[in-house]
This record gives C-alpha cells, sequence and structure tokens, in this order.
C-alpha cells in the first residue's frame, strides 16, 4: 500500500454518542481506507467500541455523519450494517457450538438457500473458504475448534455476506500468542486483498506489529491518527493515557523462605475432568513468581486448590510449612492468605450488597469488626471507609450497592481487602484483566507493595506484558502441567510464548 | 425511524423503589379483581365498601382478622427467613400443617399438666415443621435440587396426613363430627379485653420484631443475606453454605409449624385437627405476604394486617353470597400483580429512536467520558 493510490473506504465526520447523559463520543472524526489495517487504540472507556458499534449498525449516532464508500449511511441494525459492507467480529463469540462450521456460516445469512442439505451447505461453505482464502474443516462442529479456529470461523461469516470492512473488537485478548501471529498473518491478508481491516485492542506490541495506521481515542475524543511506522510503545501509551503509563518495578534477587509449596498436586475441573496434572512448585517470601499460559490451562484450579475452593485429588500443599492439602478456605485464609478471585464479581464480591458489606466479607469475623453473635455496625462502616480510601475506590458512599461500582473499583477494593488479609500469601488471579490502564497500575502497586512487605505473592495472567512486566519469576502452565519456570534474567519471551502454546522448544 | 419503548436492566437494585414497585403491582392486582368482579355482575365498590364495614365496623371485625393473622404471619415469617437466603419455600402450608399434627399427637395422647404439655407440645410443633421440610432443604444444600417444586408437593402429603388422622388413628369416635381428632386439653388464655384473641397474637410480632435485629446487627443474618446475594461469594468468604442453608430452611419450616401449634391451642374452635380443613391454605397466604414483602420483616407484619383483613372480609362477605374462592382468585391476582412489579423494578423503560438496541456496554455506560 503506498499512500498515493489511497482510497477512502470509511470516513466518520463529527460523531457524537452519549449513553444516559454521559458523553461517550465527542464529534469524532477520522477516516479508513482501504487496503489497510487501522488500529484503533485506547483505554476502557475510550469509545473504541461504542464507534465501532456505531459503524456495525448496533448503536445509532446521534449526530453527525458516516459515509461508507462515499455514500452516507446510518443504519438501524446491523443487517443494515452488514448490507453496507461492514461487519464486525465480537470479543464473544456469537456460535452455536452444537452445530457445524458450514451450518453458522449459513445461519441468519440471506444467501442461505430455504432447502439445503449438510452436503450442499459444506459444498457451499468450501466455496466461500476458496473464495476468501480462509480455511477452516467446514464438517467440525464449533467446540472442537479451538479458540483461534472459531474466530476464524466468526471472520469468515462476517466475510461472507460481502463484508469489505471488517471491525474486529480485541480479537487477541483470547488468543494464544502464536494464534495471535497467525490472525495477523490473515488481517494482513485482508488488507492487502483490499479490505479494510479495523483492530480494536489496548495492547501496543500488537497494534504496532499489525498496523498500517494508528487512531488513538481518549475519553471519546479524537487524539490522533498516525502512520503506524516509526512511533514507539511509549509514545503510544502517553497518548492513550495523557501521561507516562506502564509501571516501573524495581525487581531485585530474593532468597527468602518458601511459603507456598505444591508437590504433585493434582486436580479435577468443574466437570470432573483432571486439570491439574502433578503440579509442583513453590512461591518464595518476597517475591512475585507469575504464572502465565493461555487461560484454560489449569490456572483457575490450581488458584482454587492453593485457596482451599476445591479439592485436589492428589499431592500435596503446604503454606510456611504447615499441611493444608484440602482444608477449608477458612483455615487458609487465617493463616494470611489473600485471594483476588478471576471472577471478581462471581465469587469475590456480592454485587446486590452494600460495599461496606463487601469490604467485611473476609474480615467480619475480625474482633474488631464483631463480636461472637454481633456485627459491630459503626466499625464496619469506618473499615469500609478506610478501605475505599487506601484502595482509591471511587464511590459517593459505601453504603450503595457494590455492583453500582465501575469494573476499576471493584477490582480496587477487591485488590485492596485481600491485600490487607495477605500477611504470607497472596493469590492474584487475572487482577487487572478488563480495567483501563490507571486501574491497572493502581492493582499492580497493590500487589507489588505486598512483595516488598515480604510476602509471596502467586499472580495468574493470561496478559504476557504484565507477567513480564511484574513478576519475579515465571512459570508457565499448558494443560494443567508446568512447562518450565524462569528466572528474570531468562526471561525469553518467545520461548515463553511458544510454552504457552504447548511446545518446549522452539521447534515450529 | 424505528420508535419504541425498550427495556433496560437496571444497575442498581433499590430497596425503596422495589417496594413502590410491589405495592403499585398489588394495588393493580386488585383493581384487575375489581374489574371481574364488575364483569360477574357484583359491584365491586359495594363488596369494598362491604369489606371495609365487616373489617373495621366492628370490635368483632378487628378480631378476626386479629385471629387469622396468627397463622399467616408465622407462615409470612417463615418464608421470609428463607427468601432472604433467595430460597422458595413454598411448603409452608405442609409446615403449618405438620407442626399442628404433632402437637396434637402430643396434646391428646400425653397425660401432663399444662404447664408442661404446652412447653412439649410447641417444641413438637418446632421439630414437626422442621422434618416436613427437612428433605427439600437437604436436597437444596446438597444437590442443588429445586426447593421450590419439593417442598409445594410436600403440602399435599401433609393435608393428607393430617386427614387420615382425623378420620382415622387420632378420631373423635365420641363425636358427630366425622373428620376431626380428639381435642387438645386446654386453649391459650385470651388478650385482656378480646373475646377471641389469645395471647398467641404476640408470638408472630415478637419472632419479627427479633428477625429483624438479626438481621440488622448478627453475624448470622449478615452471613445469611451474604448466602441470599451471591452463595459462590459466601463460600469464598469462608461460609459453610450448605450447612446454612439447611439450617435457615429447617428454622423456616419450624417457625411455621410453630403457627401450627398456635392455631390448634390459640384459634377460637380449633383444638382439634379437621380433616383438611385445619389450615385455610395459611401457607399460601403467608407465602403471598412475605412476597409483597420482599423478605423484610417489618413489611412482613404490615403485609401480613394487610392480607389478613382481606382474607377475613371474604370470609365475612359469604353471607352475602359470596365464596372464599373469590378471596383466592383475589389473592392470584395481587400475587401476580406484586410479581410483576418486582420484576418491573429492575427494569427503566425507554422511549427510544431505534437506539439500545444491542447488547448494552455497561463499562461504555457507566465510564463513558468519565475518563
Amino acid at each position: 500500500m503506498t499512500d498515493s493510490q489511497h482510497t477512502t473506504s470509511v470516513e466518520v465526520r463529527d460523531v457524537v454518542k452519549s449513553f444516559g447523559g454521559v458523553l461517550a463520543l465527542e464529534h469524532v472524526n477520522l477516516e479508513f481506507r482501504v487496503g489497510e489495517v487501522h488500529a484503533l487504540l485506547g483505554e476502557n472507556g475510550a469509545g473504541k467500541t461504542t464507534l465501532s458499534n456505531i459503524l456495525a449498525g448496533i448503536y445509532r449516532e446521534e449526530s453527525g455523519h458516516i459515509f461508507i464508500g462515499g455514500v452516507e449511511r446510518s443504519f438501524h441494525n446491523p443487517a443494515q450494517a452488514i448490507e453496507a459492507g461492514v461487519g464486525m467480529v465480537h470479543q464473544h463469540f456469537r456460535l452455536v457450538n452444537s452445530m457445524s462450521v458450514a451450518e453458522n456460516l449459513h445461519l441468519g445469512s440471506p444467501d442461505t438457500p430455504k432447502i439445503v442439505s449438510q452436503r450442499l451447505l459444506i459444498d457451499r461453505a468450501r466455496a466461500m473458504m476458496a473464495d476468501i482464502g480462509l480455511t477452516v474443516d467446514p464438517e467440525a462442529k464449533i467446540w472442537q475448534l479451538s479458540v483461534g479456529e472459531q474466530q476464524r470461523v466468526e471472520i469468515l461469516r462476517v466475510l461472507a455476506r460481502g463484508a469489505r470492512v471488517l471491525i474486529l473488537d480485541e480479537p487477541t485478548a483470547v488468543l494464544t500468542a502464536k494464534e495471535a501471529r497467525e490472525l495477523f498473518v490473515v488481517m494482513r491478508r485482508l488488507a492487502e486483498g483490499g479490505r479494510t481491516v479495523v483492530f480494536i485492542s489496548h495492547k501496543l506490541n500488537e497494534v504496532l506489529e499489525v498496523s498500517d495506521r494508528i487512531t488513538v481515542l481518549r475519553g471519546g475524543r479524537h487524539v490522533i491518527t498516525r502512520e503506524g511506522a516509526g512511533v514507539t510503545a511509549r509514545e503510544l501509551a502517553r497518548l492513550m493515557t495523557g501521561d507516562e503509563a506502564g509501571i516501573e518495578v524495581a525487581h531485585r534477587e530474593v532468597r527468602g523462605d518458601d511459603v507456598l509449596v505444591l508437590d504433585g498436586v493434582s486436580a479435577r475441573n468443574s466437570r470432573g475432568v483432571e486439570a491439574l496434572h502433578g503440579v509442583s512448585f513453590s512461591v518464595r517470601s518476597g517475591e512475585i513468581l507469575g504464572i502465565a499460559g493461555v487461560s484454560g490451562n489449569g490456572q483457575t484450579e490450581l488458584a482454587e486448590v492453593v485457596t482451599g475452593l476445591r479439592r485436589s485429588d492428589s499431592g500435596r500443599v503446604s503454606i510456611d510449612g504447615a499441611a493444608v492439602t484440602n482444608t477449608s478456605s477458612r483455615r487458609i485464609t487465617d493463616l494470611g492468605v489473600g485471594h483476588i478471585p478471576e471472577d471478581r464479581i462471581g465469587v469475590g464480591m456480592v454485587a446486590s450488597a452494600p460495599l461496606k458489606d463487601n469490604a467485611v466479607l473476609r474480615h467480619y469475623r475480625d474482633p474488631e469488626l464483631s463480636t461472637r453473635r454481633l456485627l459491630k455496625r459503626d466499625r464496619v462502616v469506618e473499615f469500609a471507609r478506610s478501605l475505599v480510601e487506601v484502595g482509591r475506590v471511587q464511590t459517593r458512599s459505601v453504603h450503595m450497592p457494590a455492583g453500582q461500582l465501575s469494573g476499576g473499583n471493584q477490582q480496587r477494593l477487591v485488590a485492596r481487602r485481600e491485600s490487607l488479609l495477605a500477611s504470607r500469601l497472596l493469590v492474584a488471579a487475572h487482577p487487572t484483566r478488563g480495567l483501563d490502564v490507571l486501574a491497572s497500575k493502581q492493582v499492580q502497586e497493590a500487589i507489588i507493595e505486598r512483595r516488598d512487605a515480604g510476602c509471596a505473592v502467586m499472580m495468574i495472567s493470561d496478559d504476557l506484558d504484565e507477567i513480564l512486566a511484574v513478576s519475579d519469576r515465571i512459570l508457565v502452565m499448558y494443560e494443567g502441567r508446568v512447562m518450565g519456570v524462569f528466572n528474570r534474567a531468562d526471561y525469553d519471551r518467545e520461548r515463553i510464548g511458544l510454552m504457552m502454546g504447548g511446545r518446549t522448544e522452539a521447534t515450529s | 425511524m424505528i420508535l419504541g419503548y425498550r427495556l433496560q436492566r437496571r444497575l442498581d437494585a433499590d430497596a425503596r423503589r422495589s417496594a413502590i414497585y410491589r405495592i403499585s403491582g398489588a394495588v393493580a392486582g386488585l383493581l384487575v379483581s375489581g374489574l371481574f368482579l364488575l364483569v360477574t355482575g357484583r359491584n365491586p365498590v359495594t363488596i369494598l365498601a362491604d369489606s371495609f364495614e365487616a373489617v373495621f365496623g366492628s370490635k368483632r371485625g378487628i378480631e378476626g382478622v386479629a385471629v387469622q393473622s396468627i397463622p399467616i404471619l408465622m407462615c409470612a415469617i417463615g418464608v421470609s427467613l428463607s427468601l432472604r437466603m433467595k430460597v422458595w419455600n413454598i411448603g409452608s402450608d405442609g409446615q403449618f400443617l405438620a407442626g399442628a399434627f404433632v402437637a396434637c399427637g402430643i396434646g391428646i395422647n400425653v397425660d401432663l399438666p399444662a404447664g408442661v404439655l404446652l412447653p412439649l407440645m410447641m417444641l413438637g410443633s418446632l421439630i414437626g415443621g422442621a422434618i416436613w421440610i427437612l428433605v427439600p432443604a437437604a436436597a437444596r444444600a446438597h444437590w442443588g435440587v429445586n426447593e421450590i417444586i419439593t417442598s409445594l408437593l410436600l403440602n399435599f402429603v401433609a393435608v393428607q396426613l393430617v386427614v387420615w388422622a382425623s378420620l382415622g388413628f387420632w378420631r373423635d369416635t365420641t363425636s358427630m363430627v366425622t373428620q376431626s381428632t380428639r381435642s387438645v386439653p386446654f386453649t391459650l388464655p385470651r388478650i385482656p379485653g378480646f373475646d377471641s384473641v389469645s395471647i398467641a397474637f404476640f408470638v408472630p410480632l415478637i419472632l419479627a420484631l427479633a428477625l429483624w435485629v438479626v438481621f440488622r446487627s448478627t453475624k448470622v443474618g449478615y452471613e445469611i443475606d451474604i448466602i441470599g446475594g451471591n452463595p459462590r461469594a459466601a463460600s469464598f468468604a469462608g461460609i459453610n453454605v450448605p450447612r446454612r442453608v439447611i439450617i435457615v430452611m429447617l428454622t423456616s419450616g419450624a417457625i411455621a409449624g410453630l403457627g401450627g401449634v398456635l392455631q390448634l391451642t390459640g384459634a377460637p374452635g380449633a383444638q382439634a385437627l379437621n380433616g383438611g380443613g385445619f389450615s385455610r391454605a395459611y401457607g399460601l397466604s403467608g407465602f403471598i405476604v412475605a412476597a409483597l414483602a420482599g423478605a423484610s420483616f417489618l413489611g412482613v407484619l404490615v403485609a401480613g394486617l394487610f392480607l389478613s383483613s382481606m382474607f377475613y372480609a371474604g370470609i365475612a362477605l359469604q353471607t352475602k353470597g359470596l365464596s372464599v374462592y373469590i378471596i383466592f382468585a383475589i389473592y392470584g391476582m395481587v400475587l401476580i400483580g406484586v410479581a410483576i412489579g418486582e420484576t418491573a423494578s429492575r427494569y427503566r423503560l425507554y422511549r427510544s429512536v431505534a437506539e439500545m438496541s444491542g447488547p448494552v456496554d455497561l463499562e461504555t455506560v457507566t465510564s463513558g467520558a468519565a475518563s
């Protein structure tokens, strides 16, 4: 693609959108070109998803103009958008798991013949794939496919409907490093074939790797659009957040005592299938052990076994030398173990209950907060207020339901609460998932603060950047097994990435 | 341009808004019932006026309401307790009968002075009510079996048990009444100045206040509310959820069971189990009261007295050719109204120009331009 020949495929002019009086997009202007991969970069709430939802016909702009291929359009529904050639692949797939790839490709398409047979659907699916240049076994059921393949089906489905503009909403959030690479190849190829690929992300490295041009949104406003070449991650981060982002962690060699020790631990997941196979490792006092891996490779079960929420079938777990294999979560908590759970809304808090009740969820038995039978209600409020203050939780009152807090504030609350419990061990599962840069930074700071105070930290994350930045050692998990452990000095992004995908050595 | 109304789920649960919606729902249910009465050729206004006259027109009316309110409130308090944990105990009628059954068995078969016998009967009623919910409770706590079905079905078993007792093994052979057990040998004293209201009237009042305090200020109350709000978070907090579920459900059943003995020893002319007629669907009334009050223990008292008035008016109006089943039909309307109100309070109605047609991105809504 050269600068001289570009044509505009989508133009957004002065678009405004608000939700319940809160402006989500403020007079945004930008254009996407034919044949480019265009990244939309921004924090949560910057307006990237709102903008793409308007382009895809899910929301309607309040004012402003949208031109698709030079013609002004305004969509009432996604069908109109796709008819105009704009298709979107959402973060959460909209596929029917029990149906085949071919069936999913035909679902809801006006071009699907009225009378069909499996044979016909499969043949048509093959033809579509050949046309587009992307293949997935058309006979496979969706549930049999990897996440990357499922995503490819979603892309195929949009392209088969004739989309010339493909919007991908955080497409790499669910992929392994290797799958992400493959997706980038597909994105480049589609762009070179004359389509426009809009890539929504908040991961700087990926954006830099694949984009021709980059647009940064912040707080619903267009900050800048520029060529991808020549820009640095640091610059982009500054544009995204308005200030120097990223966390600087002082790492040091620690030789603390082992706090958490696992020896040959196996456990089953909720469906009864063994999800941890003889896992052994230890976490020392004053270090952060990062557990790297793609979600669903046993990390959830690992965190639950360690914190007493799940029974192990074999092996031993000890904390500070005390055997805690299959003991109650309460006893483990009493040993000074905090747990920032993966599903913070589903497990870590009670959305319908007031913030104050959530603040004391794990501390209410403390003699400071209750007698044998009675809750000291004033103390509970005091405790909640202090937690809100140190955790920088933004809220009007501690009496309002915790569910009304934004995601970032919920996590600030949970992270501080658990840090307070964690005198010996903090288990943090995906602590910054879904948070914007500022909230992530504060949550990470809370974790590092515990480490510096001599606490052992086991941090699970599927964001490799985060693991690399924060951890003092890294353990890679794949399919319930430990693939390898790296000391800070031997960090090798490529090798860690390969191990996350199941390879021990770089032989691809 | 698509103009239309759309519903959007509210992010917050506001107790006051929920209460207003539920009460409005109840009123709407009454209005619809009035419409039905009108269609069937009765004047709802006259009926309303007659009802007022029946309830508030005389001391007898007030007493009648108070008498009816005892079993209704006992059932309602039991249901409310489990409702705090989001457990729907639909079987309080059965638990009420089981409590009365055990108490009656003790009362007619054990020969002891009243001072010993009464506490014994009360204990028996508590156990009877608790046993009646034991299986639903254990099934719910350990295997997640839906308690609505199991507790409901046991109602019918309890009715048959009582019918069997009054026709068979405890039948009063000396009486002309074919469907009655022998009578327990005493009644509870009346409240001074009243002819028919026994001191049992204070039991639900005291119990509701006590539970109000429990949920306001105690650890146990806090834990039960946490389980109701999010059982997984409760486990995370170290609460033994299955054990608590069982204890709360058994207590819920025991309270309804205690209602049984209060009825047996306190209500005018009760003293014996008489076939299927011992409980006039008190469990059903109690359930509606609990739903109307939204598991608030002070609300239960208000809603309970309201429904008892309706119930008593229904009984009183039988002399004017109205069937008591009409009251049950009106109950149904009120309950539907409350249920709709409860659901409606969780949504907001939008007049929209084709906006919000997709899934609403909450993150965007809440923090959109705030950053």
